[in-house]
């Protein structure tokens, strides 16, 4: 596929910074704490962790569907934790998102459902049939750019899914679980698109329990473990750290 | 040319189903409040006409019996005075005749009414009415004809645009009731709307939305979905306008002016049905707007 660069050019600051994130739930317990990250344009890693270790939760932090109980977060150089919300749909317009249970919108096709973040910019809709006619046709869809997603097999909807995500060329693209319900084929096919996106200079964060991905990709880690984030290395081929 | 392409589902929802109707209802009371405002202008403008330029001069008998001559005189003197002035137009005595069938039906056949001291009426037409020229005539006649009463139907008309203008106020009244109405239900039907596409509006948000597009989703929907309620309010409201039409024609000619409601006023009812459902729209874009910004 033919992906033409972005005219917004990837500045030298850094695309995310967590200071002293943490979070917790109605006054609950923290699900994430003191976490420090900053990482830098054009990256690509794998957010690991056991489940209910906080993966979900750090990526709505970074989508900007919950705002830290404590810290601050930073995208493209802006503190979002004290944006005005006027100011956020701008920030998340360069955010592309592939949600663990898709969340499509079930009365649209699967083309209007890739087109969203398209006519929510007002793209021109010449310009929108056009990538989102040739994204389908790159994720294997292009036969089912009218049929809604109650007709669609859950590795149908993830690939809608990551369309949407990916269709408006953001800087960082947050998924969660993206090769979850496919063949390893697909997979392959879908993880690269993701690094295509990355060397079009978006950042990439993939949050996955894959460790056959991981390791056959061998990205950097991001490790969430007591509610706590790490970076790793990446994971040799055979399960070791490189 | 508009689009109403939306993002959100057509029909299905509360709001989808509640709103035809409840535009049609109110366009259809909208389209009566109108037509009350204008029946009552061309009724009131119809007497006006009827009226306007002329006075009654009314001579008291001053006998029921045996003063026929004298009676005579005195009418002979105020139609001389009458003639006798630049502004009147024209001076016309009213025939016996002609007053029994004024006064029949209050009281009686004209055998009963023979015996009753009935006055002369005098019907007078003014080339100007101005309250200088009817003290003029006013004086003139009394001069002549001290007991005669001047009725320049003032007072009756002045009445009848009180009742008129309290009708009307009514009317505007209950417009305005119903637009209220019609805002307010509106505003409940949008808010159930939204909370029935919350994961809609969410998924909307996280892909970048503005509240404007969102509010504009539900304003293009809101718009659709009146449209079809109004077009049936309009089309009822029109009905009903031809029947009383029809009713109004069978009463006795007399009693009513006749009441040509014109182009203008038929022009007027598919502008209340388009201005409600506009209405409803921005309602709808000004409910979303300020239920999101209230949101963190």
């Amino acid at each position: 596929m033919q992906i033409s660069k972005s005219s917004e050019s990837t500045d030298q600051t850094s695309a995310l910074e967590l200071d002293n994130v943490s979070l917790s739930y109605d006054g609950g317990p923290n699900v994430l704490t003191n976490l420090n990250l900053s990482l830098p344009s054009g990256s690509f890693h794998f957010l690991t962790g056991a489940s209910g270790a906080g993966k979900t939760s750090l990526l709505k932090l970074l989508y900007l569907a919950q705002r830290p109980t404590q810290g601050s977060v930073r995208l493209f150089g802006t503190n979002v934790t004290a944006a005005a919300r006027s100011a956020l749909p701008a920030i998340r317009r360069k955010v592309g998102v592939v949600f663990q249970d898709f969340r499509l919108l079930d009365h649209l096709s699967a083309f209007d459902n890739v087109a969203l973040p398209l006519r929510v910019a007002n793209a021109p809709e010449p310009e929108i049939k056009s990538n989102v006619s040739e994204l389908l046709s790159w994720v294997g869809l292009d036969e089912y750019m009218d049929a809604k997603p109650e007709t669609l097999s859950g590795g149908q909807k993830q690939r809608v899914a990551i369309a949407r995500a990916v269709v408006n060329r953001p800087r960082l693209i947050l998924a969660d679980e993206p090769t979850g319900n496919v063949d390893d084929t697909i997979a392959m096919r879908l993880m690269q698109l993701f690094m295509e996106m990355n060397k079009l200079g978006s950042n990439v964060i993939i949050a996955t329990h894959n460790e056959h991905l991981v390791a056959k990709f061998g990205f950097n880690r991001l490790a969430l473990e007591n509610h706590r984030l790490s970076e790793l290395p990446p994971l040799a081929a055979n399960g070791a750290q490189a | 040319m508009i689009s109403l392409r939306t993002d959100l589902p057509l029909g299905g929802d509360s709001a989808s189903r509640f709103i035809p109707w409840l535009m049609a209802i109110m366009v259809f009371l909208g389209i009566l409040s109108v037509s009350g405002v204008a029946v009552f202008d061309t009724i009131l403008s119809g007497w006006s006409r009827a009226v306007t330029g002329t006075l009654t001069v009314q001579i008291p008998a001053l006998s029921a019996i045996n003063e026929d001559s004298a009676n005579q005189a005195r009418t002979d003197r105020a139609v001389a005075a009458l003639e006798s002035l630049p502004s009147v137009r024209s001076v016309k005595v009213l025939k016996n005749t002609e007053i029994e069938a004024l006064l029949a039906p209050w009281l009686g056949d004209a055998a009963a009414i023979g015996d009753l001291p009935i006055p002369v009426l005098i019907d007078v037409s003014l080339s100007d009415e101005s309250t200088a020229i009817i003290e003029g005539l006013r004086t003139a006649v009394t001069t002549v004809v001290p007991d005669a009463i001047i009725d320049d139907h003032r007072r009756w008309f002045e009445h009848l645009i009180d009742l008129t203008e309290g009708f009307r106020l009514l009317t505007i009244g209950i417009a305005l009731i119903v637009t209220t109405a019609l805002a307010l239900t509106v505003v409940y039907a949008t808010r159930a709307s939204m909370a029935e596409f919350r994961e809609v509006i969410s998924v909307l948000h996280l892909i970048g939305a503005r509240d404007i597009y969102v509010a504009t989703q539900f304003a293009k929907r809101t718009l659709s979905a009146a449209l079809k309620g109004s077009a049936g309010g309009l089309l009822a409201g029109v009905f009903t306008q031809i029947a009383i039409g029809l009713l109004a024609s069978n009463v006795e000619s007399g009693f009513l002016p006749d009441i040509d409601l014109g182009f203008g006023f038929w022009i007027s009812l598919p502008l209340v049905s388009l201005a409600a459902a506009v209405l409803a729209m921005i309602t709808a874009y000004i409910t979303v707007l300020s239920t999101l910004r209230s949101m963190v």
